[in-house]
């Protein structure tokens, strides 16, 4: 909840008094945030006890049970979205 | 910057490994929930100078529940078919599948109730989805749409994912997958409850 709060002051600062000579800081400023975000989720993963061992044991299981729910939801959303979305919309 | 988000991904796991840097990257790690904030108000920011947007969101309407309908409808068919190939239980199965790339909770709380063996392949395969969407998303923009760059994500479309879909779909996009980050994260301790215990 408190992430929709900043989200939503961030939305009305851009929205009124956000200058637009600074989007690219803004945008590089995310990207930086994006990868000290997916640096620390590294650090967690590398510093969990066994890790390397249970990647080894229950990798190729933990693969299956990734692949096969997220490629579904894939393709039934693409579907859905095809068939009941605004045409044009949300597609280059 | 699939590049750099794979250098990112390395070396915060060597960090890990071998405990370099300790002091700096346990700050990071300890801190991370306000790098998290940060990054939200930042593409709260580019939401915002993006005009007309809450507009054309609301032309949606019940529409707008597409997406997450799909994602965990899609996601319980894939618990069903692993229970199939791997032989695990149906109802663990689709526990596993029904944490929607959520890792943390969904490892604790399979682990909590279906044992620590089912609770590693909750905490790895939910987390193999939010790294593995974030960079499948620039090749599902290009070749489907940008709607279905949102399913993989699942729950994570709310935050981590969020600046991928920033930089490689529409802001209009952007909000669609807020929202459905945030129905997503309300109804996957409901999904997990429900999975364990009526599968």
């Amino acid at each position: 909840m408190d992430i929709l709060l900043i989200m939503c002051v961030g939305v009305l600062i851009g929205n009124r008094i956000f200058p637009e000579k600074y989007r690219k800081v803004n945008e590089k400023l995310q990207v930086v945030c994006t990868m000290l975000l997916i640096f620390c989720m590294g650090v967690t993963l590398g510093s969990r006890e066994n890790f390397l061992q249970e990647l080894g044991t229950l990798g190729w299981t933990s693969f299956l049970f990734f692949l096969f729910p997220a490629g579904i939801s894939l393709l039934l959303v693409y579907v859905l979205t095809r068939k009941f979305m605004p045409s044009g919309k949300g597609e280059e | 910057m699939v590049i750099l988000a794979i250098a990112a991904l390395a070396a915060g796991i060597l960090c890990g490994l071998t405990d370099f840097g300790s002091t700096v990257t346990g700050f990071l790690v300890e801190n991370r929930d306000f790098i998290l904030y940060l990054l939200m108000f930042l593409v709260g920011i580019s939401i915002g100078m993006h005009r007309g947007i809450l507009k054309k969101i609301r032309e949606y309407h019940v529409k707008i529940l597409i997406l997450p309908a799909g994602i965990v409808a899609g996601s319980i068919a894939g618990g069903l078919i692993c229970a199939l190939l791997t032989g695990h239980p149906v109802n663990e199965s689709t526990a596993i599948a029904s944490g929607l790339g959520w890792y943390s909770l969904a490892g604790i709380t399979i682990g909590n109730l279906a044992g620590a063996q089912v609770g590693s392949i909750a905490f790895l395969s939910n987390l193999m989805r939010e790294i593995f969407s974030f960079f499948m998303i620039p090749w599902i923009s290009k070749h489907l749409n940008y709607y279905s760059c949102i399913a993989p994500a699942g729950a994570t479309s709310e935050d981590t994912t969020l600046p991928m879909m920033m930089k490689y779909t529409n802001e209009e996009t952007v909000v669609l997958s807020v929202i459905n980050g945030v129905i997503c994260s309300a109804l996957v301790p409901f999904l997990l409850s429900f999975c364990i215990h009526f599968f």
